[in-house]
């Protein structure tokens, strides 16, 4: 396991890099925790004028978002490469990539990593636990493995588009606004897909396919049989959306034309 | 002997686009695009034996840097055959890029943050160097380069000078075959420069290590290179020792008069007379320069008649450098092949 090898590697040198700057870390996780807080806050806000969205409960809600919080964490922690094109496209930080035995994409998620985010992975489980706690839902042994396997499917959709709009650098280096507009759509998953128009669910299941990162794959949590078909869906979602962006980076790299010097 | 770079007529087209100007112009933009398609590289061939040390140079913008990034796997060939180390470059670029060592000079391969050390011992794990090879090779290579005492430092407290030498060291951490180095001496004192040159010397004829070198310090490539490949607009238009180029161009010799009072550029013309020689003016008040054959009888000759018609206070003798040489060829084009 040559990859893994080289993943631990990386992490221990973070690590001690980090905990060098530990006002900066305590910072990061202290901003983190106000934004989640900022979020909680808002859906009490709504709930304060209403009981009920579109059939969901308040605190179905918040539990949507407590699982939101999770494979947004790991995406957050490893795939949060929205500043590729400044950095690596229009520095020209592409070269030296590529002059190292070990593939593209790999090397810029090790460089680019933000273990921090992972403890937003404890607060969604504690938003989870408060808001589980007051709607009385019954967990099986297997759970455990499907909320893993829901979990890994959300952060492979959210990578996946993070990665495919990445790759666009290739083909064009001009400056986008594209990134930031696709966090404000990615918040779009955390609530109930059945409250927007047809032609918003229809792009937020098929084309950004953000819905599976939150709501779809916590309906299954919450018993919500209706919406089971779309909860399995998850993990392939993860898996065709990842493989498709691999794909189109790998086309990329080939489009690559190096910055002047 | 092998040939570890094989090259033939490569080429690299870029396709941009050209924006009209004027805001209807941009509006047109947005619908249909001009796009121009600029060669970086025109079909150049060429190889390079094991052992060669040859330097590759060019004005900015003649092509180096693309046919380099060509080279290293870094950019797609539009078309042409590229043979590195038995590879090809691109396509297998994971497995290719072990056989090679890459030094930027303008952009670092080390981490910024963490001590060199530790860079080199993610190097070490990223291109999967075994233990007892690291050590004993990477002895040699920290004790040539002097830099046992910068290990433990972070690269951004280093100097420029120190960064460089570790640079070195990470790029030959694997012990790579075929080595690149484009600028690696730029902005370093002459102390460190000649550190870098010994030590370019001692590799290649220990490990018959392959050295391309790019660089506008042609110093360098004196100290360096038999073999220069000079490249315009994206062509070839040296490929040949180094030791020819200076006898074929730089034939003849400068010598530098100081005359220690005021003279004219008329005063002075009737003295080369029926001489294969001319005046150009120095750069110091009082100073002109008589570029004449490199033949004995025609420099004493010269010499002989100005000191006999003027005060002289200073004379010096230069041989024409490689870089007028060079400035020379590119100013002239290069008309006899």
């Amino acid at each position: 396991m040559k990859h893994g090898s080289i993943f631990f590697l990386y992490v221990s040198q973070y690590m001690k890099t980090r905990l060098t700057y530990r006002v900066d870390m305590l910072m990061e996780i202290m901003s983190d925790l106000l934004f989640q807080a900022v979020n909680l806050i808002f859906i009490l806000v709504v709930f304060g004028h209403t009981n009920m969205l579109s059939g969901w409960s308040k605190d179905e809600i918040i539990f949507i978002y407590g699982f939101f919080l999770v494979p947004f964490a790991i995406f957050g922690a490893f795939f949060n490469i929205w500043d590729f094109n400044e950095r690596y496209i229009v520095k020209g930080e592409m070269d030296r990539i590529l002059t190292r035995p070990v593939h593209s994409l790999f090397q810029i998620i090790l460089e680019r990593m933000e273990l921090e985010s992972l403890f937003g992975v404890l607060t969604g489980i504690a938003v989870m636990i408060y808001a589980g706690s007051h709607l009385d839902l019954s967990l099986s042994w297997y759970d455990p493995i499907v909320f893993l396997f829901m979990v890994l499917g959300g952060a492979f959709v959210y990578a996946g588009i993070f990665i495919l709009l990445a790759s666009i650098s290739f083909w064009s280096d001009s400056r986008t606004s594209i990134m930031p507009m696709m966090y404000n759509i990615g918040n779009y998953g955390r609530y109930p897909v059945d409250i927007y128009n047809k032609v918003i669910r229809f792009v937020l299941t098929w084309i950004l396919p953000f819905a599976f990162v939150g709501v779809y794959p916590s309906a299954y949590f919450l018993g919500r049989e209706e919406w089971y078909g779309y909860a399995f869906l998850t993990p392939v979602m993860g898996a065709v959306f990842f493989g498709f962006a691999i794909f189109m980076w790998n086309i990329g790299v080939t489009k690559y034309r190096g910055a002047g010097n | 002997m092998e040939k570890v770079i094989d090259v033939q007529s490569l080429r690299k087209d870029f396709k941009s686009h050209s924006s009209r100007s004027g805001l209807k112009g941009a509006f047109r933009d947005l619908f249909t695009r001009n796009y121009k398609v600029i060669s970086a590289v025109k079909d150049i061939s060429f190889t390079v034996n094991e052992g060669e040390m040859v330097g590759y140079i060019g004005e900015n913008g003649a092509g180096k840097s693309t046919s380099i990034k060509m080279l290293t796997g870094i950019l797609t060939p539009t078309s042409g055959i590229v043979r590195v180390n038995g590879m090809d470059p691109h396509k297998e670029r994971e497995k290719f890029v072990r056989s090679i060592g890459v030094v930027f000079g303008q952009r670092s391969q080390l981490w910024w943050d963490i001590a060199v050390q530790e860079s080199f011992r993610l190097l070490k794990k990223v291109y999967n160097v075994p233990d007892d090879v690291y050590n004993e090779h990477m002895n040699h290579v920290i004790e040539s380069l002097d830099i046992g005492p910068l290990l433990d430092k972070p690269v951004r407290k280093l100097s420029l000078g120190q960064r460089m030498r570790c640079e070195l060291a990470a790029a030959l951490l694997h012990n790579p075959k075929l080595l690149f180095l484009d600028e690696p001496t730029i902005g370093l004192d002459v102390l460190v420069k000649l550190k870098i040159r010994n030590f370019l010397k001692e590799i290649n004829e220990k490990y018959k290590t392959t050295i391309l070198l790019t660089t506008h310090d042609l110093t360098d490539i004196e100290a360096l290179c038999d073999r220069v490949v000079m490249l315009d607009e994206g062509q070839i238009i040296y490929d040949g020792e180094l030791a020819k180029l200076r006898s074929n161009w730089g034939e003849g010799k400068q010598i530098e008069f100081q005359f220690g009072e005021q003279v004219s550029g008329e005063q002075l013309q009737p003295l080369l007379k029926e001489l294969e020689a001319e005046w150009t003016k120095g750069d110091r008040e009082n100073v002109w320069i008589a570029n004449v054959v490199n033949e004995e009888h025609v420099i004493s000759e010269v010499i002989g008649r100005v000191v006999a018609a003027n005060r002289i206070t200073d004379i010096k003798i230069h041989e024409i450098s490689t870089e007028e040489i060079i400035r020379n060829i590119y100013e002239e084009g290069m008309r006899n092949g």
